[in-house]
């Protein structure tokens, strides 16, 4: 607590010539007597570090003691549906929003305290990429580059990655979606980030411009690069993330690998094909090991701890209901919503 | 610091609000030389018939001189409304249009973009006054020539022009003070907000408001003047006094900084802490 007190007096002075200062007189000598729980050696294994991250807007809690790590090296799905809190965590990764608890650890470092030197290691595409219109593609990103003295031929290099070469002089007015969404990823790469932000990627990009962008990721991450997705496409986090994090209503759900993830819940959700299938839908519901019991054509969906699931196929076949087939499911779908029901 | 001031400098550039401002002065100069040229002949009279009695005048009062510090009283209202159409967007466009969340992320800190903005929306006020100063000095004496220059303010005098220069230089300097104050006001309420037609709107009304109670001869209000800002938009008049009245001139200025960096300052302040939620 007192960590966090004076964490916040450092990050409300705002002044990034006295932050050092401040650190040294404050934060270290508190840090040294082992209040901090992690050591900063093993923070910097953790290429981002969540620590009881609390953010309200008007009373309404947009992210509530959020706690949850990444480590380096890997593509981590963010997931949750729109207002989750996805942005509001990821708006104050990159100091746009100042938390009004927590911090998030960079590399080891704090935002809060380092702002400059933890985003340099950082790139970030926050929900739209939104351009200065008039200026051309590589005007915008040579005074993106301009600002951080990036040499200008980075901006060749990652419009290059971005397939975006050929349009580099036309002004991002013309641009069409999927076009601004790679130049926002493209200014995202400037400065050739250790950490990759990117919050909803996909949005609004037909089939072909979702398969490019997810092809970009994984050769991204092939380049070592650390990549933080956010999205609500359960999918798209299926295929291109390692590890993942859920969240609902500004809280963690779960977190953990993406296999583990998917475990965790294809064994609460199953589908079976039963006959007759209104008698079984009957019996099930007369259970209180089954829950969430749905009807689609010849399937019924329910939601069983796995332990039930034999006492649950015993009891079809004792009230002579043939049983076809029983499906743990593998989408992440049920995943995130059996979760959530769990949760809620 | 350099290459952040000159990627707002190209950005207030490409605006189309940018060319409103230098676009009404390039339109309204030489329709008011023409006017003056075809129609000036009414106030040179009645600039006459105040002198005849005390000078013998040969040859005409009228000149580039004469024209500038006549439409120089523009600065009271209309140049300060083109000053805000820019300075209002410096800081809340970028809020509107969603470029804070690829401007604001990299490594560089509010406060020194800040700065960048702030000295880009004083550069743009002082380019925009130094081409009114060419526009209505630069034609004016190109058009309608040179001479003496008559002021009749608070009584009767004339400057040769190798003093009028002089003082015109003066007069411009100290309208680039007063116009950065309202550019420093717009400035602030550009920091606060997220669309570029609030800070207009209240940079104008507290103009407005400011001179009404500098103009309204009630005894409170001649109180508080000498604490309004905008009781020193006409700072400029001050270079054409005889003698020049420096101490007036500093303290007024004095006064002036002291808003600028009040207006300044609480702009940076809550910028720094607010929330980019846009």
């Amino acid at each position: 607590m007192l960590f966090y007190s004076l964490q916040k007096v450092i990050f409300w002075t705002d002044m990034d010539r006295f932050r050092p200062l401040m650190f040294v007189l404050f934060l270290l000598p508190v840090r040294v007597v082992g209040y901090f729980p992690n050591g900063i050696e093993k923070m910097a294994e953790l290429a981002l570090q969540i620590r009881h991250l609390t953010k309200s807007f008007k009373g309404r809690r947009a992210v509530d003691d959020l706690s949850f790590t990444v480590a380096q090296g890997e593509v981590f799905g963010f997931l949750g549906p729109n207002g989750a809190g996805k942005s509001t965590t990821i708006r104050i990764m990159v100091s746009l929003l100042k938390p009004d608890d927590g911090d998030i650890f960079i590399f080891g470092q704090s935002v809060a305290i380092h702002r400059n030197s933890v985003l340099k290691d950082v790139g970030a595409l926050i929900e739209r990429p939104d351009f200065y219109l008039n200026l051309s593609a590589r005007q915008n990103l040579n005074m993106l580059a301009g600002m951080e003295a990036i040499p200008l031929e980075q901006v060749d290099e990652v419009l290059r990655i971005v397939s975006l070469q050929d349009r580099a002089g036309d002004r991002v007015k013309t641009f069409s979606h999927g076009m601004k969404q790679r130049l926002g990823i493209a200014q995202a790469l400037l400065g050739h980030p250790k950490l990759l932000v990117l919050d909803e990627p996909t949005n609004g990009l037909d089939p072909q411009g979702m398969k490019e962008i997810r092809d970009l990721v994984r050769d991204l991450s092939d380049r070592g690069m650390t990549i933080f997705l956010s999205s609500h496409l359960l999918d798209e986090v299926e295929k291109v993330c390692t590890s993942m994090a859920i969240l609902h209503q500004g809280r963690l759900v779960t977190t953990g690998t993406v296999n583990d993830v998917l475990n965790q819940a294809q064994q609460r959700i199953v589908e079976l094909e039963v006959h007759p299938i209104e008698q079984a839908e009957t019996l099930l519901s007369s259970r209180k090991d089954c829950r969430e019991i749905t009807r689609d054509g010849h399937i019924l969906r329910l939601q069983a701890d796995p332990e039930n699931l034999p006492a649950i196929n015993r009891a079809l076949v004792e009230a002579n209901i043939d049983v076809r087939a029983m499906i743990p499911q593998h989408s992440l779908e049920d995943v995130f919503l059996s979760l959530i029901e769990d949760e809620g | 610091m350099k290459a952040l001031i000159i990627n707002e400098l190209r950005k207030i550039a490409t605006r189309w609000r940018t060319a409103i401002g230098f676009g009404a002065i390039g339109l309204l100069m030489p329709l008011v030389l023409w006017g003056f040229h075809k129609g000036g002949t009414g106030i040179e009279r009645s600039m006459s018939r105040a002198l005849e009695g005390q000078f013998i005048i040969v040859g005409t009062l009228f000149n580039g001189f004469l024209e500038t510090y006549l439409v120089m009283n523009l600065l009271w209202v209309h140049i300060p409304f083109l000053v805000t159409l820019v300075a209002g967007d410096v800081v809340a466009a970028e809020g509107a249009t969603g470029t804070f969340r690829i401007y604001l992320i990299r490594s560089i800190s509010r406060m020194k973009i800040m700065t960048a903005k702030f000295l880009a929306t004083w550069i743009y006020t002082a380019a925009l006054i130094l081409f009114f100063a060419f526009m209505s000095l630069g034609l004016g004496s190109l058009f309608l020539g040179t001479g003496d220059l008559i002021v009749l303010d608070s009584g009767i005098l004339i400057l040769p022009p190798e003093v009028a220069w002089i003082r015109f230089a003066l007069a411009f300097l100290l309208a680039i003070i007063s116009m950065g104050v309202v550019a420093t006001l717009t400035f602030m309420f550009s920091s606060m907000v997220n669309n570029g037609i609030g800070p207009i709107i209240g940079t104008m009304a507290v103009l407005l408001i400011g001179l009404a109670i500098s103009n309204l001869p009630l005894d409170w209000f001649q109180t508080i003047k000498p604490w309004l800002f905008s009781s020193y938009l006409d700072l400029w008049r001050y270079a054409f006094y005889d003698p020049i009245p420096w101490d007036t001139i500093g303290k007024y200025v004095g006064i002036l900084i002291l808003y600028i960096t009040g207006f300044g300052g609480l702009g940076f302040w809550v910028f720094n802490r607010r929330d980019i939620t846009t």
